[in-house]
């Protein structure tokens, strides 16, 4: 079994929006990895209920060092690492592409076809990442 | 000034979740990824591998082994919303592991497994078409061995495997033998210069005097020479290291000694290229045993390093059953293939062997007794 990996400009595969200019200068313009110590549980009723839906909000001071995320009471504060080595990020291509997305945006039952139609087209590399946002330690709360 | 974004589940978290994955990259990768992020011309890599196999990730020249580490921590994969790009950003997936790339060694063994019994031997062309089914094509084979597609192009080379009507069949080593004294006498009777052999003229001659197939001529050539347009230049020494193989396959169990081996060998070759014989072209493929008389000369048996296993342990455990101790120089060709570089080669004598040395002579034993 082969899975096809192609290395491409990220135009190519859809993207081509930059993030908001402090986060841009992280790592890389149009993608950023957030590591967080635990994960992100999300209540919800349906499984698809939490799609669009808001996180929290991230920040970040003038030097452009100091990133704090605010999930509801809780606030963290973070910092950017030097990534030991460089991390490539690969993205099902079927995903990326962009016809797809806004058709994908309406119904649910395209859930299911992600795996069988998503292996054929393989996997594509868009960006290779050398520093992250680490929000490693515990978060304190905030008084609204 | 503080900037302020909000951070969101993409519109199509649950669709998406499960479509990212983060790979270390290696210097020397990512050295070539880097570029062609930027490059017109998309790079292809590929993951390749069974079921029941390991995956490796293979460029178009190097073999990468491919390990899942699980992280305590969840990384999140965000990138801008598409509708509102400088005040929002989403979270397209997350991640709790990270895949790790190690360099590793082609796993060319498969293609002896896989093309077991398409012998191609003299006068197979008569009979090729009632030999139907498991044909092994060049894709077959590229989708099934776990090693990139130079690595496989020089394997293929290297076990002298014929590309036959899209078909692949290694030549029995005997017809290559065959041929391949054929070619040094027409060098000789036609006298030709190995630099700048016409390929046409000499695959004409194979096959109207030897009925051999100008398309098995042609390949043989390419093996043993570098072809430029319509000529071969040949390489003399390739060939008579082949010659010398082939003699010493036959001695798999009873030894020859090497005096008989060598004048076997010379007279294969011919008057004019005997001076290209030495035992050193045969390295890593007999072994030396010196019997207990110390007058008598020593012998040789075929003993190549390509059947031994290649698992480490297995693999020194046999070589320590061929004989009780080596020295660096005599078991150093029996390892080239299973370790990457010389340090990895080191360290597995390290771990396998015990050194003693003797006289100034540094001889390697068996560390453990593989009695099972």
């Amino acid at each position: 079994m082969i899975i096809p990996i192609t290395v491409s400009p990220p135009l190519s595969t859809g993207g081509g929006s930059k993030l908001p200019p402090p986060f841009v200068k992280v790592s890389h313009e149009e993608i950023m990895l957030i590591e967080l110590q635990g994960s992100l549980n999300v209540k919800a009723a349906e499984p698809g209920d939490r799609n669009g839906k808001l996180v929290g909000y991230l920040r970040m001071d003038e030097t452009g060092t100091k990133p704090t995320l605010e999930i509801g009471h809780h606030l963290l504060e973070g910092k950017i690492v030097q990534l030991v080595k460089p991390i490539a990020v690969l993205s099902r291509l079927k995903i990326v592409d962009s016809d797809k997305l806004e058709e994908q945006g309406e119904g649910e039952s395209t859930g299911t076809d992600k795996g069988e139609e998503g292996g054929d087209k393989g996997w594509g590399i868009s960006a290779v990442v050398k520093r992250k946002i680490v929000f490693g330690k515990r978060p304190m709360p905030v008084a609204q | 000034m503080t900037l302020q974004i909000s951070l969101k589940f993409s519109p199509n978290s649950l669709v998406e979740s499960g479509s990212y994955r983060l790979v270390e990259l290696p210097v020397d990768l990512c050295n070539v990824i880097e570029p062609a992020l930027n490059a017109s011309d998309p790079l292809h890599l590929c993951i390749k591998g069974q079921r029941d196999e390991d995956a490796v990730l293979c460029t178009q020249d190097k073999t990468y082994s491919l390990r899942s580490v699980v992280l305590s921590n969840t990384i999140l994969i965000v990138t801008p919303s598409p509708d509102d790009e400088s005040t929002s950003v989403d979270i397209r997936d997350q991640v709790t592991n990270i895949l790790e790339l190690a360099p590793c060694v082609p796993k060319l063994q498969k293609l002896d497994s896989l093309l077991k019994g398409r012998v191609y031997d003299e006068g197979c062309i008569d009979v090729d078409d009632q030999v139907v089914g498991n044909k092994v094509t060049y894709d077959d084979a590229r989708s099934s061995v776990q090693a990139s597609d130079s690595e496989l192009a020089l394997a293929l080379e290297n076990r002298r495997i014929l590309m036959i009507n899209g078909e692949l069949r290694p030549i029995a080593p005997s017809y290559l033998h065959h041929i391949l004294e054929l070619l040094l006498n027409l060098l000789v009777s036609l006298s030709l210069s190995h630099d700048a052999v016409s390929i046409n003229e000499l695959g004409l001659t194979l096959a109207e005097q030897h009925d051999v197939p100008q398309a098995v001529t042609t390949q043989v050539m390419a093996w043993f020479g570098t072809i430029d347009g319509d000529k071969c230049r040949l390489d003399l020494t390739a060939i008579v290291r082949e010659i010398g193989l082939d003699i010493l396959r036959n001695h798999r169990h009873e030894p020859v000694d090497q005096d008989t081996l060598l004048a076997k060998w010379r007279s294969g070759v011919g008057d004019s290229y005997e001076s290209r014989l030495s035992l050193e072209l045969l390295l890593g493929n007999y072994v030396t045993l010196h019997p207990s008389i110390s007058s008598a000369a020593p012998v040789m048996k075929y003993f190549p390093a390509s059947e031994l296993p290649i698992e480490p342990q297995t693999r020194f455990a046999d070589l320590f059953l061929a004989r009780s101790r080596w020295t660096h120089e005599e078991i150093t060709p029996f390892l080239t293939d299973i370790a990457v570089d010389t340090k990895e080669r080191d360290k597995l004598i390290l771990k396998y062997c015990r050194a003693i040395t003797e006289e100034g002579t540094t001889w390697y034993m068996a560390r453990t007794q593989y009695n099972g």
